[in-house]
């Protein structure tokens, strides 16, 4: 049975045909082959393979992106991509996000144009993995300070250093990691066989079991001069990818949040508890009714800022309150649907416990909700905030 | 050599249904869809017209909103689109048999696949109906169909079981479930959908005379109640419950 | 009114539904021809009662089923009234070619008829109900089961006609039905078993219920998780499949709300459990509170004799 999801105000008629027909395409297939595999997948910890095929047959990675076999829908038509991907699941999302945004997008903006042609074409159809290096072990929100080191040795850089919680990191063949050449923050492109390369899987995890998260190492490995990315230096190279992540993101997080407002409606219409359905309780009502505002207003949001992408008539800030308050309400929605399902909402059988779990990581991952917040009031004050003297 | 793939747009198969003023209300349908077994034709014609090239035609008839499906099937391959704008619920099988075989004559096709129903008449008279004005053979409960040398070689499902037929154009083959769903579109596609222009036109562009209906509707109802739930006691009850399975329900 | 009915084969034989169809049309009043594709049952169809003449078309274009060849031999053998046939996919089939020859509207699958001619079909997969009226003649078809049978005891006329006519469908090979079971998102009919089927090997027993009707057979999240032999293919429910058969068999199955999920919008749904409070047969249509050890020899049996 194809989804309907919660639509409330019919956003999605702001959209146009040929964006309601990605959504359409991308829906069927989270129906037909993510939803049926998803539990399995998270309890073996795995990303499947074939999920990756399909998203390249399909044509949806590096949505935004236009020229070298890229796509060039909208950033409007990325976000639907986004949405109706973590609607299945969020670590299904969070593959193309790193994918499109965060490794092919660096190559397309600040790449060469060997580099172009040579990545993008079989990262857009999915037969190259990417990944994004840029957190480490100490510094996360702070990625400025960052320890990782490029030193030219005249015809070849030497890499040291190591990232965390890299999405992908142990399926990529093509990495883009930012290191620091002479005090200045660059992106180079690391590939999976480049000797002192490693890249780990992270195990253990209670969220984003169906993505796969690892470590890069470095320790000297060598990378060909022509890897480095010349278009950009300092921390706008790194943060121009995030700022499309994060909208991707906010888009998103909507996804989730239908999926749990449509488990929780249907589970609480057929569940009876004192001869009616739960359904019928004020109580229940009230969190329903909760989720339905939380959602509409959470899909405008999007829309808007959507139109903006596309004008090209944003500030970052802008994405910031979108990805907060977005994930924020989902991870809440997740929450309460979980309540509403009671004992039961913490099986596989329903989606809930997954989303919300999941969504724990969205909170953190591309910018933490707090760091978004001292972004938000940095712009109204003047003052930023995230450093200080306190010695 | 040119294919014609007839498309209905119907509601989906999910949707409710509701009734009012003695016919369906269309107005209060949440989704709709291409006919499911539509679908499997088109997946073959798409299959033919890669196996042995030519152009791929999809043709419907039906009000302004059927368009949509039309840029649907451009999306996965389809080469040209013809809409007969026309309301076709209160029409008689004569009247869409015949406007139908002019659009198919109208774009020179001699090939032609359907579904063997649609999802909101269930009636099945359609693709025999146009093969017979068109002078093609018909084949019925496709399953399955090829090229085979100069003509075609279909899988038909009979009431002792399956076979294999062999045939030659002019054919229309009406699909029953297929073994390959229809493929999804891709973003490529659903571009160059963007860019295809849909032909339309009335039945009188086609020049169908379609005089009267033979067939007056009466009205549309909703579905007779369910009895309420029945529980019987032992083994014993299991002739009744047959008995009732058979009569009361109609399923067995 | 003349009324003639294309009677329906079985193999060899006249298939039943032939009797159904000649007991609508007496209801309606008016002259009974059958017209019998390849002679097959013509002796059987003069014998039921009502039916004033049989014509036995032999060709050899009924050696397999071409619709086109057959209505073209057939349709001048039609009166101007009502040509009636069963609505089984050829009996529609041949139907609609019929009518499309003799340039009147066909109308399928009438579940009835009144001698008003007011017709009454299920459209929208049974969301609704239609009912229409001829103007004139027209050819319909009925639906099997859905009409009494006339009885034995005609005796009416054969006559043999010899026509033929070009076939253009030719059969190049017969395939076997396969001997593979229907998947439960496919069937029109599943009976599924739970974990109080006690054994995986107990499925056996809904497998030979399942072969007599085509139907799917389908588990229980608690009978797949219990039993590695029972795949999670099988499984309908929350995080199988879901299913909206017309009639859906629930044995040993106690309804748990995951369960319930992915088969209560069956058209029917039967419910075999010896816990007569088992959830299950609060959505039942016809509950039968036994085991399944004495329920299921009898339904197998009662099936088979249908």
């Amino acid at each position: 049975m194809p989804f309907e999801a919660l639509d409330f105000y019919d956003v999605d008629s702001l959209l146009t045909d040929e964006e309601r027909m990605v959504r359409d395409m991308v829906r069927d297939f989270v129906d037909n082959e993510v939803l049926p595999k998803i539990e399995h997948a998270c309890r073996d910890g795995v990303f499947p393979d074939e999920w990756r095929v399909t998203l390249g047959e399909m044509g949806v990675l590096g949505a935004p992106l236009k020229g070298y076999g890229c796509p060039g829908l909208s950033y409007a038509a990325y976000g639907v991509i986004c949405r109706e991907l973590e609607r299945g699941d969020s670590g299904l999302r969070s593959f193309a996000s790193v994918q499109g945004s965060l490794a092919m997008y660096p190559i397309w903006d600040f790449g060469s144009e060997e580099q172009k042609n040579h990545y993008l074409p079989k990262m857009a159809s999915g037969e190259w993995i990417g990944c994004f290096g840029l957190t480490e072990p100490d510094y996360g929100s702070n990625p400025g300070d960052m320890i990782t080191r490029a030193e030219d040795m005249g015809d070849h850089y030497l890499l040291n250093g190591a990232k965390m919680w890299i999405t992908n990191g142990s399926i990529a063949k093509v990495a883009v990691v930012w290191a620091k050449l002479d005090g200045v923050i660059r992106g180079f492109i690391v590939e999976d066989e480049d000797e002192g390369f490693s890249a780990p899987e992270m195990k253990g995890k209670h969220s984003l079991k169906a993505s796969v998260t690892s470590e890069l190492v470095f320790q000297d490995c060598k990378i060909p001069k022509d890897r480095i990315l010349p278009g950009v230096k300092g921390l706008r190279g790194p943060f121009s990818c995030l700022n499309n992540a994060r909208y991707g993101i906010s888009w998103g997080a909507i996804g989730a949040a239908q999926a749990c407002f449509d488990s929780a409606k249907e589970y609480s219409l057929s569940r009876i508890q004192f001869d009616h359905p739960i359904a019928s309780y004020q109580l229940v009502q009230n969190k329903l009714s909760w989720m339905l505002r939380e959602i509409t207003k959470a899909q405008l949001l999007a829309y808007h800022l959507s139109q903006k992408k596309d004008a090209g008539d944003w500030i970052p800030e802008h994405i910031s309150l979108a990805k907060m308050n977005n994930v924020d309400i989902a991870l809440e929605i997740a929450r309460v649907a979980r309540d509403i399902h009671g004992a039961n909402g913490i099986l596989d059988e329903y989606p809930v416990m997954r989303h919300m779990a999941n969504l724990e990581s969205v909170k953190t991952y591309e910018g933490t909700h707090d760091i978004h917040n001292l972004i938000l009031g940095r712009y109204i004050t003047g003052i930023q905030s995230f450093t200080r003297d306190l010695s | 050599m040119t294919i014609a793939v007839l498309l209905k747009q119907v509601p989906d198969t999910t949707a409710k249904i509701a009734v009012s003023g003695g016919r369906v209300d269309q107005s209060s349908v949440a989704k709709w869809s291409t006919s499911p077994y539509d679908e499997y034709a088109l997946e073959y014609a798409l299959q033919l017209k890669e196996a042995g090239g030519g152009d791929l035609v999809a043709i419907t008839c039906g009000p302004a909103r059927s368009s949509k499906m039309l840029t649907d099937a451009a999306a996965v391959g389809v080469d040209s689109m013809l809409h007969v704008v026309a309301d076709t619920s209160e029409m008689d099988s004569t009247q869409i048999q015949s406007i139908l075989a002019a659009a198919i004559k109208h774009c020179g096709a001699e090939i032609i696949l359907c579904g063997k129903q649609a999802a909101d008449t269930n009636s099945g008279s359609t693709g025999p109906g146009v093969a017979s004005l068109l002078g093609a053979s018909c084949v019925g409960m496709v399953s399955e169909v090829g090229i085979e040398g100069d003509g075609f070689i279909a899988q038909r499902g009979i009431s002792s079981g399956d076979e294999r037929v062999v045939v030659s154009k002019p054919c229309l083959f009406t699909f029953d479930k297929g073994l390959t769903e229809l493929r999804r579109p891709n973003v490529k596609g659903i571009m160059m959908a963007k860019k295809k222009v849909i032909e339309s036109v009335s039945a009188g562009d086609l020049g169908v005379d379609l005089g009267e209906s033979g067939v007056k509707i009466n009205s549309h109802a909703p579905p007779p109640e369910k009895p309420p739930g029945q529980k019987f006691e032992g083994a014993e009850s299991v002739p009744t419950v047959v008995a009732k399975l058979r009569e009361e329900a109609n399923v067995i | 009114m003349d009324i003639t009915i294309i009677a329906e084969s079985n193999g060899n034989e006249l298939h039943p539904v032939t009797s159904q169809l000649v007991g609508a049309a007496s209801t309606l009043g008016g002259t009974v021809t059958v017209l019998c594709p390849g002679g097959i049952g013509e002796k059987e169809a003069s014998e039921i009662s009502g039916v004033a003449k049989v014509v036995s078309l032999k060709g050899d274009c009924f050696s397999s089923f071409d619709s086109g060849a057959w209505s073209h031999v057939m349709t001048p053998h039609c009166g101007d009234g009502i040509v009636m046939g069963s609505s089984s996919p050829s009996g529609r089939e041949l139907a609609a070619q019929i009518a499309s020859k003799m340039g009147v509207p066909v109308v399928q699958d009438l579940t009835g008829i009144d001698n008003g001619l007011m017709m009454t079909r299920s459209i929208y997969s049974g969301k609704a109900v239609e009912t229409s009226n001829a103007s004139g003649s027209c050819v319909i078809t009925l639906r099997q089961n859905a009409f009494e049978a006339a009885s034995l005891g005609g005796s009416a006329e054969v006559v043999t006609v010899d026509s033929s006519s070009e076939v253009s469908v030719a059969v190049k090979e017969a395939i076997a039905k396969a001997g593979e079971r229907l998947d439960v998102s496919e069937a029109d009919i599943i009976i599924s078993g739970g974990r109080g089927m006690g054994d995986p090997a107990n499925f056996s027993h809904l497998n030979e219920v399942a072969d007599i009707i085509g139907a799917a057979v389908g588990a229980s999240r608690a009978a797949v998780d219990s039993w590695d032999e029972i795949p999670h293919s099988m499984q309908v429910g929350q995080t199988g499949k879901t299913v909206n058969p017309s009639l859906y068999i629930a044995v040993g199955i106690s309804g748990a709300i995951q369960h319930l999920a992915g088969m209560r919008s069956s058209k029917y749904i039967v419910a075999i459990n010896k816990d007569p409070d088992a959830p299950i047969f609060g959505v039942a249509d016809y509950g039968i509170v036994a085991t399944w050890e004495e329920a299921l020899p009898s339904l197998r049996d009662e099936l088979a004799n249908l």
